[in-house]
C-alpha cells in the first residue's frame, strides 16, 4: 500500500477517535441497559431504541468522513494497481472528483431536508442551490417518536418554534447530524483531492476491511523468516 | 436502457477507484435527478432512514464490537489450543486443526477476512514448524476462513435479512448445517490428502489436555450459547409441563449487545489479555481481587477505547456502504426493476434451476470485486421476488447468496480471503491461488449440494420455528 501509514495526530483526529468510540459504547450500553430493566424491572425504557438509532446514525455518518481521512472506506483497486504512476493520478483525479460531487449533491439534499425542521428556508434548484425558496412550510414543530425533550434544547422553543413548547425532542436535533457531515465529508474529500494532486497519496480506497491487522500480521511474518 | 446506464455507472465509478459507497451514491444520485423527479432532499433523508427504518441492521455494529473483543483477548490461542487438542492426532492433524478452529472463530467473529487473519497468523507458522508446505497451510486456511460468512452469527446474513425482510433467527439456524457440513468436507479432503502424501500427525495429548484447553476456551466459546438461547430460547423441564421449550429472551439486536458486553468483561476480566488487568512490562497478570480499583479505570482504559473505536470504525465502512446501497434499492424499487427481471425471466421460461445457476453467476463476479454486505443489499432485492414467483424458499435463497459469497472471496483474480492469506502468509498471490485451488473444488461441490438440496438449509428453522410463511 503506497497509502502513508503515518496516521494523522493532533487534537482533531483524538477528537474524532473519541467520539467513534463513545458513540459505539453509548449505543451498546443503553440497548444493554433496556435488556437489563425489562429483565430486573419488568420495564422497557421507551425511547432506547430510537436513541440508540439516531447515534447509529450520528457514528456512521459522522464516521463517513473520518473513513475518508485515514482512506479507510472500502473499495476496488484491483484496476488501479495495474497502472503506471501518470495514469494512475489522473484516475485517482477522477475519481476524488466524483466523490466531491457526490458530497456537494448530497450536502444540498441533507440541508435542504433539516432546513425545514429549523424553521430555515431551504435552498431551490434542482441540482445546485439557486437562492432559497422562502415559501416552503416550516416543519419546525415535528418531533421524534419516543426521545423526550430536554431542558437544554429548551431554547429552541424560542428560537424556532414560536414560543410553542416541544414534549419530544424536535427533530431538529438529531437531522442536524445531515448537514454537518455531509459539510465534513466535502472537507474531507477535498483534503484528499489535494493530497492527490500534489503526490502524497495515489488512491482513495482501502481494498478491504482488514488492511491495518494484515499490515501487522505481515510484519510479524517477515520477522519470523529472519 | 436507463437501468443499464445506472449500473455502468456503478461498475464504471467502482473500477476507477471510487469508493463503493460513494460509486453506488453518486450513481443513484445522478439517475434519480435526471430521469425521476426525487428530490436531493428525499435522497439525503433516504440516507439517515437507512438507520431508521432498518432496526435489523442495528445488530450489526454490536455484533462488530463483539468479535473486536474477541479477536484481541487472544481468544483465537485459546481455540487453537483446544481444536489441537481434539483432532491434532489424526494424520495431517494440524491442518484439521485449524479447520475445527475456523469453524469455532467464525461463531464468535462472522467475518471471513478477520478469521483468517486471527487464525491463520498463528496456524500457518505451526503447520510450516510442524513440517507442512507453506502452500498447504496458506490453502486450508483460506478456504476454511470463508466459513466466517456462513457459520452463525454472521453480519453478511443480519444484511439480507434486512434487505428483504426474513427473521434474521431463522437466517442464523439455517446456517448450522451448511455450515458444519462445509467444515466436515474440508477436514476429510485434508485428511485424504494428508493419508495420500503421508503429512505429519500430531501425539495424542489425552483428555486431560482436552479438558483443561476446553476450559480455557470455553469463556469465549459461551458467547455463541448467550446468542443463540437468547434469540430461540432453550430447553427446559418443569412438573406440569415436562420437557419443553422456553421463549426466546431477547431480539437478534439486544442478543449482540449483550454480547459484546459479555465479550468485554471476559476479555478484561476473565482472559485479562487486555485492559488494566492484562500483563505489562512492569508486572504480570493481575487478578481483579489484587487491584480492585480496575472495575472502574476498566471503563477509561486506553484498551477499551481502542477496541470501541476499532469497531466503530469498521461499523462505518460496512454500513457507509451499506446505506448508499440503500439508496441504490430505492432507485431499483422505484423503477421497478425487479419486477422487470422477473418477467424476463419467466416469459423467456426460466425454470427455478436456470435462475438459480443464474444467481451463482452473478454473485461469483460480484463478490470478487464487492464487499460481500454492499452486494447483497443489491442483488437480493433484485431475486428476492423472481425466487418467491418460482417457488423458492427465501431462507434457502439466503443461504445459496451466503455461499456464493463465500466461494467469490477464494476466486482468482481477485478473491478477498486469497489476497488476506497471501499478507498473512507472506506468500505471492498467485501461489495462494494455487494452493486454495484443490479445496475451492471442494467448495464448489459444497455449493451445489447447497443450491439443490433445499433441505439442508431450511430443516433446523422449520424445525424449530414452523414453516416460512411469505406474505407478499
Amino acid at each position: 500500500m503506497s497509502v502513508s501509514k503515518t496516521g494523522p495526530s493532533g487534537f482533531i483526529n483524538s477528537l474524532e477517535e473519541t467520539l467513534i468510540a463513545l458513540l459505539l459504547g453509548l449505543m451498546t450500553l443503553i440497548t444493554f441497559a433496556n435488556v437489563i430493566a425489562r429483565f430486573a424491572f419488568n420495564s422497557n425504557i421507551l425511547w432506547a431504541l430510537e436513541l440508540t438509532v439516531f447515534l447509529f446514525a450520528w457514528l456512521v455518518l459522522l464516521g463517513a468522513a473520518y473513513a475518508v481521512k485515514t482512506h479507510s472506506h472500502l473499495g476496488v483497486d484491483a484496476i488501479v494497481n495495474t497502472l503506471g504512476p501518470g495514469p494512475r493520478k489522473v484516475v485517482a483525479l477522477i475519481a476524488a472528483g466524483a466523490c466531491l460531487l457526490f458530497s456537494l449533491l448530497l450536502l444540498k439534499g441533507a440541508y435542504d431536508y433539516w432546513a425545514v425542521f429549523a424553521d430555515l428556508p431551504p435552498t431551490s434548484g434542482r441540482w445546485f442551490p439557486t437562492g432559497f425558496d422562502m415559501k416552503a412550510r416550516s416543519q419546525s414543530f415535528y418531533e421524534v417518536q419516543d426521545v423526550p425533550m430536554i431542558g437544554a434544547f429548551r431554547f429552541l422553543e424560542d428560537l424556532i418554534n414560536y414560543g410553542d413548547s416541544y414534549e419530544k425532542l424536535p427533530k431538529v436535533v438529531p437531522y442536524i447530524v445531515l448537514p454537518l457531515s455531509m459539510l465534513l465529508l466535502v472537507f474531507r474529500f477535498a483534503q484528499a483531492a489535494l493530497q492527490v494532486l500534489r503526490g502524497d497519496a495515489d488512491r482513495l480506497v482501502a481494498s478491504h476491511e482488514v488492511e491495518d491487522e494484515l499490515d501487522e500480521a505481515r510484519a510479524r511474518a517477515t520477522e519470523g523468516e529472519k | 436502457m436507463d437501468v443499464i446506464f445506472l449500473f455502468a455507472m456503478v461498475i464504471g465509478l467502482m473500477l476507477i477507484g471510487v469508493p463503493i459507497a460513494v460509486s453506488l451514491g453518486l450513481s443513484s444520485v445522478l439517475f434519480l435527478l435526471i430521469y425521476s423527479d426525487s428530490s436531493l432532499a428525499s435522497v439525503a433523508g433516504t440516507l439517515f432512514e437507512a438507520f431508521e427504518g432498518h432496526f435489523t441492521l442495528l445488530a450489526i455494529p454490536f455484533f462488530i464490537l463483539a468479535s473486536t473483543f474477541m479477536s484481541t483477548g487472544g481468544v483465537a490461542q485459546r481455540i487453537i489450543r483446544f481444536s489441537i487438542a481434539c483432532v491434532g492426532h489424526f494424520q495431517g492433524g494440524l491442518a484439521i486443526a485449524g479447520v475445527f478452529a475456523c469453524m469455532m472463530f467464525a461463531a464468535l467473529s462472522g467475518s471471513s477476512p478477520a478469521t483468517v487473519v486471527a487464525i491463520g497468523s498463528i496456524v500457518i507458522a505451526a503447520m510450516r514448524q510442524a513440517g507442512y508446505t507453506k502452500e498447504f497451510a496458506a490453502g486450508v486456511i483460506c478456504n476454511a476462513g470463508t466459513l466466517g460468512i456462513l457459520i452463525p452469527p454472521s453480519i453478511v446474513m443480519v444484511v439480507y435479512a434486512a434487505s428483504v425482510d426474513v427473521s434474521v433467527g431463522r437466517m442464523f439456524l439455517a446456517g448450522i448445517i451448511p455450515g458444519l457440513l462445509a467444515g466436515l468436507m474440508l477436514m476429510v479432503t485434508i485428511y485424504v490428502i494428508a493419508r495420500i502424501k503421508n503429512m505429519p500427525k500430531g501425539k495424542w495429548a489425552g483428555w486431560g489436555e482436552v479438558g483443561a484447553s476446553f476450559r480455557e476456551a470455553f469463556w469465549g466459546l459461551f458467547l455463541i450459547v448467550i446468542i443463540m438461547v437468547g434469540i430461540y430460547g432453550y430447553p427446559w423441564f418443569s412438573a406440569e409441563l415436562g420437557l419443553y421449550k422456553e421463549d426466546a429472551i431477547f431480539t437478534p439486536t439486544e442478543a449482540a449487545a449483550v454480547a459484546s458486553v459479555y465479550a468485554f468483561f471476559v476479555a478484561t476480566f476473565v482472559y485479562r489479555d487486555m485492559g488494566p488487568l492484562a500483563e505489562t512490562e512492569e508486572r504480570p497478570r493481575r487478578s481483579v481481587f489484587q487491584a480492585p480499583m480496575a472495575l472502574l479505570s476498566v471503563w477509561a482504559h486506553p484498551d477499551t477505547k481502542q477496541a470501541l473505536f476499532d469497531a466503530g470504525k469498521l461499523t462505518v465502512t460496512l454500513m457507509f456502504v451499506i446505506a448508499n446501497a440503500l439508496i441504490l434499492k430505492h432507485v431499483l424499487t422505484d423503477e421497478q426493476v425487479p419486477q422487470h427481471i422477473a418477467n424476463a425471466m419467466l416469459s423467456a421460461g426460466f425454470g427455478p434451476v436456470m435462475f438459480l445457476v443464474v444467481v451463482n453467476v452473478i454473485l461469483l463476479i460480484g463478490g470478487q470485486f464487492m464487499e460481500p454486505s454492499g452486494l447483497l443489499v443489491i442483488v437480493a432485492p433484485l431475486v428476492f421476488p423472481i425466487a418467491i414467483e418460482l417457488g423458492i424458499d427465501p431462507i434457502h435463497l439466503g443461504i445459496i447468496m451466503v455461499v456464493n459469497m463465500e466461494i467469490g472471496m477464494i476466486t482468482p483474480p481477485v478473491g478477498l480471503n486469497l489476497f488476506v492469506t497471501s499478507g498473512v502468509a507472506g506468500m505471492p498471490m498467485m501461489a495462494v491461488v494455487r494452493a486454495a485451488l484443490p479445496f475451492l473444488a471442494v467448495l464448489f461441490v459444497f455449493l451445489i449440494m447447497v443450491t439443490y438440496i433445499p433441505w439442508l438449509s431450511t430443516m433446523i428453522p422449520n424445525a424449530l420455528m414452523g414453516p416460512e410463511i411469505i406474505t407478499n
